[in-house]
């Protein structure tokens, strides 16, 4: 007889996502070169590295914004070809940015609704229908105005539903930002810097959403930052590039005593 | 105290004394802000959804007027002759004209937006004046230059109501803008399609990233705003006769979206509402005491008055700049 899986214990081995021998360039300038590594269904997978490693390019050929010259990235099983990031958006990947990119003249409520562009029907709420603004599109729009509401629960934003986000604090509008990528019911989301410039609490916070996304819905966490705390904390497995290669991979705590990891971060002569 | 009289007491006076006069010239100046009001909301739609201001809007309904026109008449573009047999009704002509306007959005993003995609805001502009010009010149080539009469069957008579006059026309401008309006608001404001176009104008990058294609979006605002540009012609066409001079109405605009802000659908129906009433008052109530002429500066002048001491407008979106 098998155990059941315990709650919160990942199963492991089935990988949604692989990038493999991934080469970016800008002109002369390498972004990337010869990076692979794979991010397994249900985990946290951190992407760490000092300033300039490459890890937001890295998140950009993922969701599509940058092509990488070679390499290429499986997802589901499938090599995909070269997209762009509102594909990548219907297949399941929704995003976050390191410098928040929310629509600010919208209110917090419209900003994650928007964020159910891809769930909502589209003959329904199509330019006709949406225009007469008759029943179905009303229905339509009540439907997910529901789940959205779920989502601001969960982030415990009720508050400020109806204000525009270009007046929310910083760590408010990173959470926010976070509503608009689980609007999605995304399979894979990546998080660029989640709690870059917050306090500690709204660091608390943001951890503490992190791992209940993740539990709740099981959704796969890619997740870029430079809290060593928080990344030891709250990740499965953790990713190291510098200068856009790859130079450690594995458990957080394998990856904190590895020596090049170390000396990326503290630096030493290069000879 | 002469002055203080001339300027403040004597207009007031007048206006006491003949309510039903001071009444018809307020209306008289709601139609004319009505008209003000839709070029506004074309404007309003393409810089809400799209950041860019669109110099080209005015030609726009010049152009969907010539359409219309020439689409009624049976006449042929270019050669101008006009085919006994081949006037169209006004409801198929109107069909046609907005399946054409559908027909420049796609061709305006294919060969003006999708190559300048990221560009400044100042190289768009820049852009949609060059379209101005060719609009403009493409509209002569095809249905020639003179001045058209259109009539599409809108009723125009005149009747008393209270002692007041009414033209039967402007009140179906009225009507026909109102409704316009209701629908785009909720449009704007309570749809998926309404939302990724504010998503789109705000932030390029997370539209694409939560799934909106920008292409699509961008047809959509073009079509949306040449559709509002054929009301806005059809009106102005009806009531003046389409001609080159249409184009021109693109300059009272700006005015008006100085003051009801460059963001905001309502405040552009405000704010035509304001000028045209403005501007009519002012007229005749004070035109006398500089010799008239009033109408033609008094928008400017409060277009003027708003930029120094509201820049954003009656409605538009507070810019707040965290240092």
């Amino acid at each position: 007889m098998t155990n059941p899986a315990m709650a919160g214990e990942k199963v492991a081995g089935e990988t949604l996502l692989a990038v493999e021998n991934i080469t970016l360039s800008f002109g002369a300038v390498q972004a990337l070169i010869d990076v692979s590594f794979k991010i397994e269904k249900g985990e946290i997978r951190a992407i760490i590295g000092p300033n300039g490693a490459g890890k937001t390019s890295m998140l950009n050929c993922v969701n599509g914004f940058y092509h990488p010259q070679q390499g290429r990235i499986i997802y589901k099983g499938t090599v995909r070809p070269q997209m762009k990031p509102h594909v990548a958006a219907a297949q399941g990947i929704s995003r976050t940015f390191q410098n928040v990119a929310l629509f600010r003249g919208m209110t917090t409520l419209d900003n994650i609704m928007t964020g159910r562009n891809l769930k909502m029907n589209r003959w329904k709420t199509s330019l006709l229908p949406a225009a007469l603004y008759i029943g179905w599109t009303r229905k339509e729009e009540a439907a997910h105005r529901d789940y959205v509401e779920k989502i601001i629960d969960f982030l415990q934003i009720e508050a400020i539903r109806k204000t525009p986000v270009g007046r929310l604090p910083y760590g408010l509008q990173k959470r926010v930002e976070l509503g608009r990528a689980l609007a999605a019911e995304p399979e894979l989301l990546l998080l660029d810097e989640p709690m870059a410039g917050m306090n500690i609490e709204e660091k608390q916070d943001m951890c503490r959403f992190v791992l209940d996304v993740n539990d709740e819905f099981g959704t796969t966490i890619a997740l870029i930052e430079h809290d060593m705390g928080v990344v030891m904390d709250i990740s499965d497995r953790v990713v190291v590039l510098d200068h856009g290669i790859k130079i450690a991979d594995g458990m957080p705590d394998e990856v904190k005593n590895n020596q090049d990891v170390i000396d990326a971060y503290l630096g030493v002569s290069h000879e | 105290m002469d002055l203080w009289q001339a300027i403040v007491l004597d207009p007031i006076l007048d206006m006491i004394d003949a309510p039903e006069f001071l009444a018809e010239v307020f209306i008289g100046g709601l139609m004319s802000g009505v008209m003000y009001s839709l070029v506004a909301l074309g404007f309003v739609l393409i810089f809400k959804a799209s950041g860019v201001f669109n110099f080209a809007q005015g030609v726009l309904a010049l152009f969907a007027a010539l359409t219309l026109v020439g689409l009624m008449t049976g006449t042929v573009p270019i050669l101008l002759t006009q085919v006994p047999g081949m006037e169209m009704p006004p409801w198929l002509a109107i069909i046609i004209t907005i399946v054409v306007m559908i027909g420049m959005a796609f061709l305006v993003e294919r060969i003006i937006l999708r190559p300048l995609v990221n560009q400044d805001p100042i190289i768009m502009f820049m852009s949609t004046i060059g379209l101005a010009f060719v609009l403009e010149g493409a509209g002569d080539i095809l249905w020639g230059s003179e001045v058209k009469t259109l009539d599409i069957g809108i009723p125009n008579s005149t009747f008393m109501w209270a002692d007041i006059q009414f033209q039967e026309f402007d009140i179906w401008a009225a009507v026909i803008s109102a409704v316009m309006v209701v629908f785009l608001a909720l449009f704007f404001q309570r749809t998926r399609v309404g939302r990724a176009l504010r998503a789109v104008a705000d932030d390029h990058q997370a539209a694409l990233s939560v799934g909106i294609p920008l292409k699509a979006i961008w047809v959509v605002v073009w079509s949306v705003a040449g559709i509002v540009a054929l009301v806005a012609g059809v009106m102005w066409g009806s009531k003046s006769g389409v001609q080159f001079s249409l184009s021109l109405i693109a300059l009272k605009a700006l005015p008006v979206l100085i003051l009801g802000g460059f963001t905001s659908v309502p405040g552009a129906i405000v704010g035509g509402l304001i000028i045209g009433v403005g501007e009519k008052v002012a007229e005749v109530y004070w035109g006398p005491l500089v010799n008239g002429a009033i109408e033609n500066w008094f928008a400017y002048m409060v277009a003027l008055v708003f930029l120094l001491f509201m820049p954003q407008g009656l409605f538009g979106e507070k810019i707040i700049e965290r240092v």
